[in-house]
């Protein structure tokens, strides 16, 4: 807990420092009412996380975060051309629908960030969820193997966390 | 390479302005919302352009602010659809005095 | 090597604009709010992110640079929340009516 949270404040007040960071020029001694201000938005913001997401015991495999996060790159890069070609395209190229996913990822902050990411891949934007609880996916184009690809951005979603076995 | 980014300002808020055009279509609440969202990002992006190419390095921020409320401002519109549009749900959306018309004093 | 940079700026933003024309463009022909809902988070996200990358070498240091790049995750991270939060808001009978005039060539 104790170590999670001080991750979290040292995350937060270092993206704090990267927006507001007192960088130019300034002395220390101007610098200071600048940097308490930080020290206290990044207590906050630690606060309102840790209410929000509380830490779990799992933990996590860098490399597959890092897979995911490139992947997911990549998938943003192909989605934006996707789009500009059926936007540019006279026909309008389109053939929208839903698509009912039965998602493994129990409820909780991962499947919304499954959801959230899945919703840059190509032609899927994630609308919710039914009562069966699949997730309901709406697509832009029903004939591309839209559930394959988002089955395998789950398999690598589900490599990142692990049990702690040591504990 | 200032005149440059400042001509990529100028185009890109002329596609927001462009995209504003399905305000006045609608057909729907949320599609006006997406216009909205449209301004948001395509602010962020000629904000950044314009801090770079005049060295104003504070227009960064203003970007950053304009971003966020326009995020917050789509998350009250899908709360504000979602408490208050759905005649059908009943009782789960009427919790109390978030029920609009009602004045009885 | 600053004309190489020079060039790579360019390159990269004007890219990124096309792909605001683009999110513009779909947001206008895009048959229902869903489809134009994909085209606005995919496209503009793009053309933010092609733009920042085009910014980064005319920032003068690199706490800059990380601030861009920290703009734009920001825009990034609003933009696919509040694209799931607009879609969930949007009644799928209506879509579902509308996106079959939208199918037809």
């Amino acid at each position: 807990m104790l170590r999670s949270a001080l991750g979290r404040w040292a995350l937060l007040f270092g993206f704090w420092l990267l927006l507001a960071g007192p960088w130019d020029g300034a002395s220390w001694r101007e610098a200071l009412p600048d940097l308490a201000v930080g020290l206290l938005a990044g207590s906050l913001a630690t606060w309102v996380s840790l209410r929000l997401l509380p830490p779990t015991p799992e933990r996590i495999r860098y490399g597959a975060l890092l897979r995911l996060a490139s992947q997911f790159l990549g998938k943003s890069i192909v989605a934006g051309f996707d789009i500009a070609r059926r936007a540019f395209d006279p026909r309008l190229p389109l053939r929208p629908g839903y698509l009912d996913y039965p998602v493994r990822i129990p409820p909780s902050p991962d499947r919304a960030a499954f959801g959230a990411l899945t919703s840059l891949t190509p032609g899927t934007l994630a609308v919710g969820s039914d009562e069966k609880d699949h997730l309901v996916y709406h697509c832009l184009d029903l004939d591309q193997p839209n559930a394959a690809s988002l089955a395998s951005d789950e398999a690598l979603l589900l490599r990142i966390r692990f049990a702690d076995s040591a504990q | 390479m200032t005149e440059f980014l400042l001509a990529a300002a100028v185009f890109v808020l002329g596609t927001v302005a462009l995209g504003l055009v399905r305000i006045l279509r609608g057909p729907t609440n949320a599609d006006r919302m997406l216009a909205a969202q449209l301004l948001g990002t395509g602010g962020v992006a000629a904000l950044l352009l314009l801090g770079v190419a005049t060295g104003t390095s504070a227009l960064a921020e203003v970007g950053l602010l304009l971003a966020l409320l326009a995020a917050f401002a789509s998350v009250a519109f899908v709360s504000g659809a979602t408490s208050g549009g759905h005649t059908t749900s009943g009782g789960q959306a009427a919790r109390g005095g978030e029920e609009p018309g009602r004045d009885a004093g | 090597m600053s004309l190489a940079l020079d060039l790579f700026t360019i390159m990269s933003v004007a890219l990124g604009a096309l792909f605001f024309l683009a999110g513009t463009v779909g947001l206008l022909r895009f048959p229902d709010t869903l489809t134009r809902l994909h085209a606005l988070t995919k496209a503009d996200n793009l053309g933010l992110g092609l733009i920042v990358l085009g910014l980064l070498p005319q920032v003068g240091s690199v706490v800059a640079g990380l601030g861009l790049i920290a703009v734009w995750l920001l825009a990034l991270l609003a933009g696919a929340t509040v694209g799931q939060l607009l879609a969930g808001a949007v009644p799928p009978s209506e879509s579902r009516q509308s996106h079959r005039e939208g199918s037809r060539p």
